[in-house]
């Protein structure tokens, strides 16, 4: 391997060290000096200023000259970081928070870090274009990282404290004594009644929506303002959504009696959206040239919807209302006040009664923790939810992979 | 008073009618097109025979799909066409008010420019014409003979219940072919049904054409001029939304009459 390359290797391996160890401090928010973060910044920048002069000396050409340029701005946070107080103070402008310089450091570390990982692959490359692009697809594979590293945290650190919890009894039996024994069996059969229905009640009324969109309305006034409403009605935040229930379901139609139906009427203006969005793109996926060969046989634009539009995009569709059920079953806030009682309810007895539901219950054993000893029947249900939830999702996928239409 | 409003609704359902002359199937009168505010098809007068092959020729953008797509109202689907004059379709207004577009694409079959076949098996692509105007027929009749109308049943006789998807583009042609004869049109209509094909599939198209004028009606639009001379009886040329020409295809190709339709043909432009 040459010069050059074990020069920039040494940069990628450093530079990877220090935004490890900015995170790490950033994480656990240990109190840290000055000088660690500057002697890793400064022998960063070093190592540019290496790798810039040398390719200068081996090739004669000033391709290196912007190495040379981004180590001395690295030069130059490290030593302007040391003016940075040891608590910035922001209350004197009406913001209540005081930000200690470790902070600074650490967050430097991280981003010089990143940053210069990124930089090492065109001393790696020779300067040339290539270098560029194993740059571009490096910093395309760490935001991958990025995006699944708290996905994992979050499942390992339930799966692993949660585990023990899960028993056959857990799964079985009653609640008892506010959770703290026996199981969560009417919170599962409650949770699952609960997206059943809702699933039936938003299945027709979003197919319904996407159709009506995706196939008869005209580009007009009234297609902007339904599919403005239901963009609304996405963005509404779910505790809303447990409000208007209330309001509406709970005190209106059902006189103050909180039931399953109530619930699964919020859960389904909730998951409205999400299932006419994803039906209207799997009807709009359906290419016009099947709409036309049909129309052009004599069928009615019914006929046409009914038996060439719909059955393509059919696993499109389910595929998204499952999705939308997946989160209606994580929702708590919206049941909260329309569906659930404390933990005492039983299994689910009819339409208009009350039921328990899992996220409810986690909530509820929640605030019990450090009043009683349920956090490892809390952990348990906190798996339990995932399951379910991504047991839902999961199907989705595999719905959606079998019944795949290419056109 | 109410036989006066049922009157007024009788008089009103009842469809203009004229007699075309003997041995013509269609034929415009008058017919321009608008799509919003630009004029696609300028006082088209045009006469198609029966049982004969009429080829509509001319640069991109002259309408020629334009006006095929009139015959059996497929602009409809497009929101801002406004039309003047009429079509008439064995005697029948095809643009009267009181014409049923669904009527009208029963008697008038489409082919479209690329092969479309719905991703349902080969039989259920050739009975769905028949199933959605409710045909009192047998399923495994229709398809038998339009395939072999289509001279395509010995390719797939063996494999009918497989996704039409899984045949070649030729195939998905002559199957698209089959399934526009499967609701027994009269008129058949093709948008350039050969410019997504080679060379082997467009000869057996063609081929087909010659055996399907015996029973059929069939117009046919194409950018290929060879295959116009080939193919059809009667040719139109048409430039900027207006017919230029219309004569029988030997005429056209061998001595026309206006300049605009010499030069193109000649290859000059377009």
């Amino acid at each position: 391997m040459s010069g050059r390359k074990l020069i920039a290797l040494w940069l990628f391996v450093v530079s990877v060290v220090v935004a490890l160890m900015g995170f790490w401090f950033m994480a656990t928010r240990a109190s840290m000096d000055y000088w660690v973060m500057a002697g890793s910044l400064i022998l960063i920048s070093i190592t540019c200023y290496l790798s810039g002069v040398h390719h200068y000396l081996t090739t004669k050409n000033r391709h290196g000259r912007y190495i040379i340029l981004y180590g001395s701005v690295v030069l130059m946070v490290a030593g302007l970081s040391i003016y940075i107080p040891d608590v910035l103070d922001l209350r004197p402008w009406e913001i209540y928070t005081r930000i200690p310089s470790d902070f600074f450091f650490s967050f430097f570390m991280l981003i010089i870090g990143i940053l210069s990982s990124y930089v090492s692959f065109r001393p790696f490359h020779n300067f040339t274009k290539e270098g560029a692009q194993s740059g571009a697809y490096y910093i395309i594979h760490l935001s991958i990282i990025f995006t699944l590293f708290p996905l994992f945290l979050i499942m390992f650190n339930i799966i692993t404290r949660g585990m023990g919890g899960i028993t056959w009894e857990f799964l079985t039996e009653d609640i008892v004594s506010m959770g703290e024994k026996g199981g969560v069996y009417p919170a599962i059969l409650g949770t699952l009644a609960m997206i059943s229905l809702t699933a039936i009640i938003v299945l027709p009324l979003g197919v319904g929506t996407a159709i009506y969109l995706a196939e008869y309305a005209r580009k007009g006034l009234a297609v902007r303002v339904i599919r403005t409403a239901v963009n609304i009605l996405q963005g509404t935040p779910s505790i809303v959504h447990g409000l208007f229930g209330y309001a509406f379901f709970v005190l209106i139609l059902f006189n103050g009696q909180k039931c399953l139906l109530a619930g699964a009427l919020t859960l389904a203006i909730l998951t409205l959206p999400i299932v006419t969005r994803s039906a209207e793109e799997a009807l709009n996926a359906v290419p016009g040239e099947l709409r036309d060969a049909s129309l052009a046989l004599g069928a009615t634009k019914w006929q046409t919807i009914k038996k060439v539009v719909i059955p393509p995009s059919m696993p499109g569709i389910l595929t998204g209302t499952v999705l939308g059920i997946g989160r209606a079953a994580g929702e708590t806030a919206p049941i909260m006040f329309t569906a659930v009682y404390f933990s005492g309810t039983g299994t689910p007895s009819g339409l208009l009664r009350p039921i328990m539901a899992l996220p409810y219950h986690l909530l509820s054993l929640y605030r019990l923790v450090g009043y009683r000893d349920v956090e490892p029947q809390a952990w348990a249900t906190a798996l339990l939810l995932l399951i379910i939830v991504l047991g839902i999702n999961l199907s989705a996928i595999i719905v959606r992979e079998k019944y795949r239409q290419r056109f | 008073m109410i036989n006066k409003v049922l009157e007024l609704l009788k008089e009103e359902k009842a469809c203009q009618r004229i007699s075309l002359p003997p041995g013509i199937k269609a034929k415009t009168s008058g017919f321009s097109l608008w799509y919003g505010s630009t004029k696609a098809l300028k006082d088209i007068n045009i006469e198609i025979k029966e049982n004969k092959v009429t080829a509509i020729i001319g640069p991109s953008g002259c309408g020629k799909s334009t006006l095929l797509r009139c015959f059996n109202r497929m602009n409809d689907t497009i929101v801002s066409v406004r039309t003047e004059g009429n079509i008439w379709l064995d005697g029948y207004d095809i643009y009267d008010d009181v014409t049923d577009c669904v009527d009208i694409r029963r008697k008038v079959g489409m082919v479209f420019q690329k092969p479309n076949p719905f991703p349902f098996s080969i039989a259920n692509n050739i009975y769905y014409g028949c199933q959605v105007n409710d045909m009192d027929v047998e399923k495994d009749e229709v398809v038998e003979r339009c395939l072999k109308q289509a001279a395509l049943w010995e390719e797939v006789k063996d494999r009918l219940s497989e996704n039409a998807l899984s045949l070649s583009g030729g195939q998905q042609q002559r199957l698209c072919i089959a399934r526009a004869l499967a609701i027994e049109p009269e008129v058949i209509l093709m948008d350039e049904p050969c410019s997504a094909l080679d060379p082997i599939a467009t000869a057996k198209i063609e081929d087909l054409i010659h055996e399907l004028k015996k029973d059929y009606t069939v117009v046919i639009v194409t950018h290929n001029m060879q295959q116009a001379a080939r193919v059809s009886d009667y040719t139109a040329y048409m430039y900027l939304g207006e017919l230029i020409e219309f004569g029988k295809t030997k005429q056209i190709f061998e001595k026309p009459r206006e300049e605009n339709t010499e030069k193109y043909i000649t290859g000059r432009f377009g």
